[in-house]
């Protein structure tokens, strides 16, 4: 028996990591901050950041962290704002004058000139050729604090392009590792691909920062940050697991916010099937596309319904068409496009319809919109041959092997049509994957690429994006949201829809 | 000696050499344009024609000879080249990234020998008895056990129940904690069975009965030669688990957001940074190499019959 005992004694023992980590416990309460602490808030992004180099990290964090700001900011409602520019203006959409607040300094002390952006753009356009590219600057010229740009072309949209993270403003003195910013918070230290401190800038312009001390987290395994604010380790989270939504939902320590992003999931077609040539096959497939089951079931709740490029609510958006899942409105466009219909199964020639369809796996999603589509497509007895490609991107600009395809992208990135309309649909466009050749509608696009006053861009922008709507030159599917997750002791956080302010003058904690 | 060692240098840079070309030569073949990512399509509005522009401007459209030709003169410079997408010198980036992959390796090598040498030793010396069935079934769990799973749990009950280590991130000792044993936990499962089989070996071999039958005190009889005879293949494995580990350990780092390497070169290879993966690969087959190098002196250490071979040899 007591042999028996000690056999069996640290089997328990074995078994208590997994028991303990399974166990359910009172949530303990937060105790990064306490009344008689600085003010610290920890926030855990889903991205890795290598660089903090502002004019060159992809993932923004100069300008997330509040380190670094633009000369032009974006809002919630996606209109352009002044930051360090307080004021712009162009007769022709060539010839630019900025003028900079003169209240300004940079965390080092200087003062900020036109001459010190000046220099911050010019280190932009050289350290990264997507910002030269992008900016079209033929000339920059300072003068006290008026900042003149001239561009090689008409080029309105420049004050959009200007609020892009990767035209910051940073001091002469700064390096790739430690920039000198004009934000409310300033660099403390930097750890690549792991975390940044920052601390409160006493002299910022905009008036007092609440918080002492910021700590940014890169962390890209969702269960990992949903256990980092269950240990009260971070007070925000940025994309919880899907699945845990129920329970953050249901505890009183956090608040959930989720709000629709930018981005789009949507149906791309290619231009050089001949079946998908037509606009009533384009029609058909758009209307096999079960929206509301995918908000609902596949994205919890956390998804809105799109029916165009941009969020309905956009300046730019038009009055869209109503999409509907109707499989009989689909067999109807079948029918229109000239296939036969026989005991409600398409075919054409007496052969079954069969198409390629792409999807791809970064978005855990697409697979899942892929198979949906697949299944109702089988109802009308089309064959939908779903194949996942690792890197979507590359495969569609390479290879033209493809039908259909599921591609995700942020449409209005910095509140203008005009990225999307130019990429996607001109001849020339980098996502131009459909091989869309529409005279119209480039015409439409060359016109709003010259016109510079606001109103008359968004009128021509809804003119272009009704085009594609009518036409169905692409199905847009839904608009997933961006959801955060904030610990009750937060105050002030606002989930900014173009996602690049996150550390602001205002958060703070209790 | 001297003759011996430059032929073996002489051998090793032929080998980087080779090695290098042949990295080259496939990153290239791969599928995929890092002109994409530096002009950041999926952001700002690009053309085609800027697309190919900036191609020709990389060298992209030379030929594979011509490429090569090119990063090996930047390389023979002690160039490895800047990043296509930080636009920061390679080197710079992999010292950066270096200590952390080194203390994690350090961490987890210390967890795994803490668990499977005592684990080890009593399977082996209790063979099949209850503390040999117990390793057993820690291995099978261990083996078995995702490690992603594993450091999940580390963190629910070290971070979430216990509140004693941080979750995530790095800065302190503590923070290297619950990745170092989820990553030594993992390995030891694969030791101690490995130490058990080794030791087994070992005792039934002449010269250990030979001492024992010479009085040897059974303590120093086991360590001084049963155990340091059962070192060999544990050392050879070991060497590879050090050069797996040192070429970095991706889910763990992405799950504890911890900065090492591998998902430094992940990165690179998903925006195909070329300067940076041949950078990686270049300096990681130097460090492969020259841990190979200390295991094989090593075995002149632990067992000096090799070391005696080697010199009737010659």
């Amino acid at each position: 028996m007591i042999r028996f005992v000690k056999k069996t004694s640290l089997l328990p023992l074995l078994a208590l990591l997994v028991l303990v980590a399974c166990s359910t416990q009172e949530k303990a309460t937060p105790n990064a901050t306490t009344p008689t602490e600085s003010k610290h808030i920890t926030l855990l992004f889903n991205v890795q950041s290598n660089t903090i180099d502002p004019h060159t990290d992809t993932n923004y964090t100069a300008v997330r962290a509040g380190i670094a700001e633009t000369l032009v900011k974006i809002d919630n409602d996606l209109k352009l704002q002044p930051a360090i520019a307080e004021s712009w203006t162009s007769e022709d959409g060539q010839h630019w004058t900025f003028k900079i607040r003169d209240d300004l300094t940079f965390h080092n002390g200087e003062s900020v000139d036109a001459a010190a952006v000046q220099d911050s753009l010019e280190h932009a356009q050289k350290q990264n050729p997507s910002v030269k590219n992008a900016l079209h600057i033929r000339e920059l010229k300072s003068d006290g604090q008026q900042l003149t740009i001239t561009t090689d072309q008409p080029f309105p949209e420049l004050p959009s392009y200007l609020v892009h993270p990767n035209t910051a403003i940073i001091a002469e003195a700064s390096t790739s590792q430690a920039p000198i910013g004009t934000g409310p918070f300033l660099l403390t230290s930097f750890s690549p691909g792991s975390e940044l401190n920052v601390a409160r800038y006493a002299h910022y312009w905009g008036g007092a920062v609440k918080l002492d001390t910021a700590t940014m987290v890169f962390n890209e395994d969702a269960n990992a940050r949903h256990l980092a604010i269950q240990a009260s380790s971070a007070h925000i989270i940025f994309r919880p697991p899907i699945e845990s939504m129920e329970q953050l939902s249901a505890d009183s320590s956090i608040t959930l916010d989720s709000l629709t992003s930018l981005r789009t999931h949507q149906l791309l077609y290619n231009m050089n099937n001949s079946d998908l040539q037509k606009e009533e096959v384009r029609r058909a497939f758009d209307a096999l596309i079960d929206r509301n089951s995918i908000t609902s079931s596949m994205m919890s709740g956390q998804a809105t319904a799109a029916a165009g490029p941009f969020l309905a609510e956009a300046p730019f958006s038009p009055a869209y068409t109503k999409k509907t899942f109707d499989p009989e409105a689909a067999r109807q466009s079948f029918q229109a496009a000239g296939y036969e219909l026989e005991n409600g199964m398409i075919s054409s020639a007496g052969k079954p319809l069969a198409f390629t369809l792409l999807t791809y796996q970064s978005r855990a999603e697409l697979p899942l919109i892929a198979q949906l589509l697949q299944a109702n497509a089988s109802e009308l007895g089309i064959q939908l041959d779903i194949r996942q490609v690792d890197n979507i991107d590359e495969y569609l600009a390479i290879n033209d092997d493809w039908d259909m395809a599921l591609y995700s992208m942020i449409t209005a990135p910095r509140g203008d049509a005009s990225y999307f309309l130019n990429a996607a649909y001109t001849p020339e466009g980098a996502l131009n994957y459909g091989g869309y050749q529409e005279p119209e509608l480039t015409s439409i696009i060359t016109k709003l690429n010259r016109t510079i006053v606001e109103e008359d861009r968004y009128a021509l922008a809804k003119e272009a994006v009704s085009y594609i709507d009518e036409h169905y030159l692409n199905s847009f599917i839904i608009h997933p949201n961006n959801v955060v997750v904030i610990s009750k002791q937060v105050k002030n956080w606002v989930t900014s829809k173009s996602e690049y302010y996150f550390l602001t003058k205002d958060l703070d904690i209790e | 000696m001297l003759r011996s060692i430059v032929r073996k240098l002489l051998e090793l840079l032929l080998f980087i050499l080779l090695l290098s070309f042949i990295s080259f030569c496939l990153l290239k073949l791969l599928p995929g344009d890092p002109v994409r990512s530096i002009l950041r399509v999926d952001d700002v509005a690009v053309s085609n024609v800027q697309i190919e522009a900036m191609r020709t401007e990389l060298g992209l459209n030379e030929s594979l000879i011509v490429q090569y030709g090119i990063w090996l003169r930047q390389m023979l410079q002690l160039n490895l080249g800047d990043s296509y997408i930080t636009s920061r010198p390679v080197i710079t980036e992999f010292i950066e990234k270096l200590p952390y992959t080194l203390m994690l390796t350090l961490g987890s090598l210390l967890v795994m020998l803490i668990i499977a040498i005592p684990f080890g030793t009593l399977s082996a010396i209790y063979a099949n008895r209850w503390i040999d069935k117990l390793s057993r079934l820690f291995s099978l769990l261990g083996s078995a056990m995702p490690s992603f799973w594993l450091g999940l749990l580390l963190i629910q009950l070290f971070a979430v129940k216990l509140q004693i280590l941080p979750p995530m991130g790095e800065g302190s000792i503590l923070h290297l904690i619950i990745p170092s044993l989820t990553l030594g936990i993992a390995m030891s499962a694969v030791y101690v069975r490995m130490i058990r089989a080794s030791l087994i070996e070992s005792a039934g071999q002449d010269f250990v009965a030979s001492a024992r039958a010479r009085g040897i005190h059974p303590i120093r009889l086991f360590i001084f030669h049963t155990f340091r005879h059962s070192l060999v293949p544990l050392v050879t494995i070991l060497s590879e688990s050090i050069g797996s580990l040192l070429g970095g350990t991706v889910v763990i780092e992405v799950l504890f957001a911890y900065p090492g390497l591998g998902q430094w070169v992940v990165n690179a290879i998903t925006a195909r940074d070329y300067p940076v993966i041949q950078g990686y690969t270049l300096l990681m087959s130097c460090f492969v190499i020259s841990i190979n190098m200390a295991v094989e002196v090593s075995y002149r250490w632990i067992n000096p019959q090799i070391a005696r071979r080697g010199k009737l040899k010659s």
